[in-house]
């Protein structure tokens, strides 16, 4: 053990830490390196900033022209501020959505594309241990699909300067943009490392990327109709409604605007609260959840309406959240808050949940990494 | 305490040249149905080059990618001057260099980034790296193409970079799997001086190779394995001594029949492209009598040659064996 070699060649001591750094930042540099001279990259990150700068423009447009069409044929003018609102939650839609889609393509061949080549075997051998070769990959395809956030960076800031939105709005959703990049940045290094081919672990992770997006929602469909279930209510007597009237003229509602009587009765209602968390996971969700909206008191209708999708998306998920109990009329005899006034956030439990799910899968997958290797996956060679 | 340690250090000197190199001891390695390797012992001691022979499909990958730690034996032990390459996996690393078979090169890196970051990935000095990279460069005849992207490089240029790259960390376990496949004549050449250097260096050096001829210039031992077993542990000079074939042709073949009938000699006629027989011979000084004696006999010898290296004959006789 103590031969002269071992200390010669052992790096200056900086501490453990610093030393698994540095291999990851290593590992980063020469993906990296590869990623930047890759002519493909430049070219989708081209389109990508052509497709934003479209939707950004077409969006304000069809804005403008339909501010045009009310102008010319009603009198009846929306309160709003500009077409800011409308417009960031267009870009963000879109940019979430393209990040989910390109996301995979830069991450889920890093680790079995590298096996393919002949290339992963070779940084294997070295001193790198396998956290440090799956990091450095994890961290080289999120920096590649950061940068496609970054492009679209100007178009989210146009949004703002439209009108209607504080900066403090496009750094929320950047960051949660970034960190949803992030989840399946780590989904797709981790089934590169577990899937002997790059075809089908790309293809495995745009299916759990449509897992989170659209299984999600249908799974929460589902789960919600085999969560029939009862709830003890009593009676809601609503105050008489007022009259329409415009809307200056109403004095401040009061709240709750019903008031418990009688006895307790069992009621059918559906839990959502069970399934909720499936919804959670939906990045759409979490990104809406995230970001802040003001708490809105009800309006003159009795009902307050969400504005904007982001605030639709965000109350309807804290509402199935709420589940019956904390939403039924009259649950338990107690009124409840109104539809809008949900303020128990939903995105930290969503985030969560896609985390575990994204460590679970880098774990499994730097077990794979593990050298030297006692099993391996059917069908793959290790050199 | 004192006596005890006192045994440790006795044996240490002479011990490094038993537990240097690299030694496997009844290894097994399975895939599923495919028994890959299967009770092998292997050897390759320090300051020697040794050939690991075998057919397509016998073994030799596994066998050296479990030597490079990176595959675990399901069973028996592998030692790399001494060190367990599965708990002290560092200290092991430190100790190989590994060329794979397949290329493996990061195609858009220049010849000096691929160097220099396997160098950081092994963890030298960083105020020597630079140094380090253009010295093996130099050693592998590639300075001039050092910043040329190394997919612009041919076969046996990536080759030769992938040498380059295995010795970067001065390894004294040097494990070459099919170094020579695509490199010209004149590389081979070169191959084959490093490599005799590198083992003149107390490198042990283990080298996979069908081109058996060309072990023979390099190779002090020959481990030969079939359907992952080791069939055959020699030395050159053993494979030598088990006797060699040689080819002879003449002018006139019924004269050279007729003589070596004579001579009480077993011979085989070759139905080459020239007519020729081909016999055993035990050694050097059988075959300068045996041409003596033809030339004397006047049978006009038109070429006496060594049909086979010492080495293929060993390897055209285990696969003699086999059948």
């Amino acid at each position: 053990m103590s031969q002269p070699t071992d200390t010669a060649q052992r790096p200056p001591a900086a501490g453990p830490g610093a030393g698994y750094l540095a291999g990851i930042r290593d590992v980063v540099v020469l993906e990296l390196k590869q990623r930047l001279r890759s002519r493909g990259w430049y070219i989708m990150l081209a389109i990508w900033f052509i497709l934003t700068g479209l939707v950004t423009w077409l969006t304000w447009a069809s804005w403008n022209a339909q501010r045009e069409a009310q102008r010319a044929y009603s009198n009846f003018m929306q309160p709003e501020t500009g077409p800011g609102s409308m417009i960031f939650e267009v870009v963000l839609a879109f940019v979430l959505l393209f990040a989910l889609l390109v996301a995979p393509a830069l991450s889920a061949n890093a680790v079995n594309g590298d096996r393919a080549g002949g290339t992963l075997a070779i940084l294997q051998v070295t001193l790198l241990r396998p956290g440090q070769i799956l990091w450095g990959k994890f961290f080289a395809a999120w920096a590649a699909a950061l940068a496609f956030l970054v492009a679209s960076t100007p178009f989210l800031v146009i949004g703002v300067a439209l009108g209607g939105m504080t900066p403090g709005h496009v750094v929320v959703a950047l960051l949660m943009l970034a960190v949803e990049v992030g989840v399946v940045c780590a989904f797709g290094v981790g089934i590169s490392a577990l899937a002997g081919r790059p075809l089908f672990s790309i293809v495995v992770t745009y299916l759990a990327v449509a897992g989170l997006v659209f299984g999600s929602l249908i799974s929460f469909a589902l789960g919600a109709g085999l969560s029939q279930g009862t709830i003890m209510a009593n009676q809601a007597q609503y105050r008489s409604y007022a009259p329409y009237e415009p809307m200056e003229e109403q004095p401040a509602p009061v709240e709750p605007e019903y008031t418990c009587s009688g006895p307790l009765q069992e009621q059918p209602a559906v839990h959502t609260e069970n399934v909720a968390w499936m919804l959670a996971m939906n990045p759409y969700v979490v990104v809406a959840d995230a970001i802040p909206y003001p708490v809105r008191l009800s309006n003159a209708y009795g009902m307050g309406s969400p504005v904007g999708a982001i605030e639709t998306v965000s109350q309807g998920a804290r509402y199935a959240m709420a589940g019956p109990e904390g939403t039924y009329p009259c649950a338990n005899g107690e009124a409840k808050p109104r539809y809008l006034a949900q303020s128990t956030p939903l995105w930290p439990l969503g985030l969560g949940l896609q985390l575990l799910l994204a460590g679970l899968l880098m774990w499994l997958g730097w077990r794979s990494l593990r050298t030297p290797a006692h099993r391996l996956a059917r069908g793959t060679r290790i050199a | 305490m004192t006596a005890n340690q006192d045994e440790m250090d006795v044996p240490a000197g002479p011990d490094v040249s038993a537990a240097g190199g690299i030694t496997a001891t009844a290894v097994s390695r399975s895939f599923g149905q495919v028994r890959a390797v299967e009770h092998m012992d292997f050897n390759a001691p320090a300051g020697k080059v040794t050939a690991l022979i075998g057919p397509n499909g016998a073994g030799k990958t596994t066998l050296l990618l479990m030597l490079a730690s990176l595959l675990a034996p399901d069973s028996g032990t592998i030692t790399v001057e001494g060190l367990d390459p599965q708990h002290q996996r560092a200290e092991v690393r430190r100790r190989i260099g590994w060329m794979p078979d397949t290329l493996g090169v990061w195609e858009s890196l220049t010849a000096r980034e691929i160097l220099t970051q396997m160098a950081r990935f092994y963890q030298l000095p960083k105020t020597g790296i630079a140094q380090r990279v253009t010295d093996m460069l130099d050693r592998v005849r590639l300075s001039d193409l050092a910043d040329q992207p190394a997919r612009v490089l041919s076969r046996g240029q990536q080759q030769r970079l992938s040498l380059a790259r295995a010795l970067i960390h001065d390894p004294s376990v040097l494990l070459l799997d099919e170094p020579a496949s695509g490199l010209d004549p004149g590389s081979r050449v070169e191959l084959r001086t490093m490599l005799r250097q590198l083992a003149a260096e107390g490198k042990s050096i283990v080298v996979s190779s069908h081109v058996l001829s060309e072990l023979d210039e390099i190779a002090d031992a020959a481990v030969f394995v079939n359907h992952g077993r080791t069939v055959r542990q020699q030395t050159t000079e053993e494979a030598a001594a088990a006797g060699r074939r040689y080819a002879i042709a003449a002018t006139d073949g019924s004269a050279l029949a007729a003589k070596l009938t004579e001579l009480g000699l077993a011979f085989r006629v070759e139905d080459g492209r020239r007519p020729s027989v081909s016999l055993m011979l035990t050694n050097d000084d059988d075959a300068a009598r045996l041409l003596r004696d033809l030339v004397l006999a006047g049978v006009a010898v038109r070429s006496f040659a060594p049909a086979s290296g010492a080495l293929e004959e060993t390897y055209m006789n285990l696969e003699g064996e086999r059948r």
